[in-house]
């Protein structure tokens, strides 16, 4: 049998970790004290991390053991030729970013012209189905920074908000509690585009009636807020709202990266 | 040595923490039931004096911290469902599996209606089908975890 003593004294011991707990979140969710928490657990835990990850790394690795020979001849053959191509493209494009740089020291506005960057490769995606996060595996000791702007092929992905020695965190721009300053390249409308839970919409809210969207428009970062390097592509836009009553628009667009089948991410360190 | 018997709880703990994890198709993942809770009322209910509260708050840390949410967040709602495990667990388990079962549910539910009310205070919503989804996979499998940590209770000599 419990004494009345002993049930006394779990209830208090509940309610010490209960209330424990909260000040907890509302510490982790205002400040940053509790990161040497987060940090230190999930490098304890990282061999297990690294355990349910097996599976689909050794499932890649057998899928490129097996490979056939032909299709490798393929692909070596195909790659090849993406290589010249994109070569010549890129002969076109030093051109330009010259002519580029030679305007702009004319018109006396200096410019970074090329950003460092990481490779990085994808390690897990996170398994919360509220929010959009990634885990790469590059951390601190490889230079990574919170706050260091994520791409992939195509465009942004997001951006880093925890790091660890050897992994680090990116919040994807589709997550609900992210919003990413962008600019429209034809018309050179600002605006922010939040995310909605859903790799493939970001919105883009309360744009006055009047201001100058069409579908198929070109998102790229602005570069506002300092946070992501400008002129990257962000979006394309899918579908315009209009609330006549308010007099706005919400715009939707798709995002311009692969948020949901990256496996190759760039994180771009701003040029001091 | 018989102290070191009692690592097969962190071991079970542990397995519960991959399964909590482990990577899940899209339209699986909201079915994913909370194996870290289940695992941690079955053994708040078996040995009582060993297993508590303080498991219930680092476990819960660590949720938190491998699935990336709100520190606290998974840390408050395991808690408290043991919290209340602790009060009722002479009655539960002298019941039948399948009435276990139904307050297993209950329990669950408890636990999703925290985790859910913090991430609305976050501004996320969660869709109807994951909050009651979760809870009742996890109310099904509950006869198999009884079984297989009993036995594996049994085997190791717990007490």
């Amino acid at each position: 049998m419990k004494t009345i003593i002993e049930v006394r004294g779990s209830s208090v011991q509940a309610l010490f970790l209960i209330v424990l707990s909260i000040t907890m979140m509302v510490v982790d969710h205002r400040f940053q004290h509790l990161e040497i928490v987060r940090t230190n657990v999930s490098l304890a835990l990282s061999p297990i991390r690294y355990l349910v990850s097996l599976p689909s790394t050794g499932g890649n690795w057998l899928g490129e053991w097996f490979t056939s020979h032909t299709e490798l001849l393929n692909e070596n053959e195909e790659l090849k030729a993406q290589g010249r191509i994109l070569n010549a493209r890129l002969q076109k494009l030093e051109i330009l970013a010259e002519e580029n740089a030679r305007l702009r020291n004319l018109l006396g506005s200096s410019r970074k012209i090329a950003d460092d960057v990481i490779v990085a490769e994808l390690l897990s995606v996170d398994q919360n189905p509220y929010s959009q996060l990634i885990e790469i595996n590059r951390g601190s000791s490889d230079g990574v920074e919170i706050g260091h702007a994520v791409i992939d092929d195509f465009g942004i992905m997001g951006q880093v908000i925890h790091v660890n020695a050897q992994s680090a965190t990116i919040i994807l721009i589709s997550d609900p509690e992210h919003a990413i300053p962008v600019q429209f390249i034809r018309s050179g409308t600002r605006s922010v585009a939040f995310g909605r839970g859903s790799t493939r919409q970001l919105e883009l809210r309360y744009l006055p009636a009047t201001a100058d969207i069409k579908i198929d428009d070109e998102l790229v970062t602005s570069g506002l807020g300092g946070r992501f390097p400008p002129d990257y592509p962000v979006a394309t836009v899918t579908a315009i709202t209009e609330d006549r009553v308010l007099g706005f628009v919400s715009v939707f667009a798709q995002p311009k990266a692969r948020l949901d089948s990256s496996r190759e991410v760039l994180v771009i360190k701003p040029r001091q | 040595m018989s102290q070191l018997k009692y690592l097969v709880i962190y071991l079970s703990l542990l397995a519960a923490l991959v399964l909590m994890i482990l990577p899940l198709p899209d339209w699986a993942q909201i079915y994913r039931p909370n194996w870290m809770a289940l695992v941690l009322i079955y053994w708040s209910m078996a040995l009582p004096k060993r297993v508590g509260l303080w498991f219930a708050f680092f476990s819960g840390i660590i949720l938190d911290t491998s699935l990336g949410t709100l520190l606290g967040q998974h840390t408050l709602a395991l808690v408290l469902i043991i919290a209340i495990n602790m009060n009722f667990y002479q009655r539960i388990r002298v019941l039948a599996l399948a009435q276990q079962a139904i307050y297993v549910f209950v329990l669950l539910l408890i636990n999703q209606v925290v985790v859910a009310w913090v991430e609305g205070f976050l501004g996320r919503s969660t869709p109807l089908l994951a909050f009651f989804g979760a809870p009742f996979v996890g109310m099904l499998i509950w006869p198999w975890v009884f079984v297989v940590l009993r036995d594996i209770r049994r085997k190791a000599a717990l007490r």
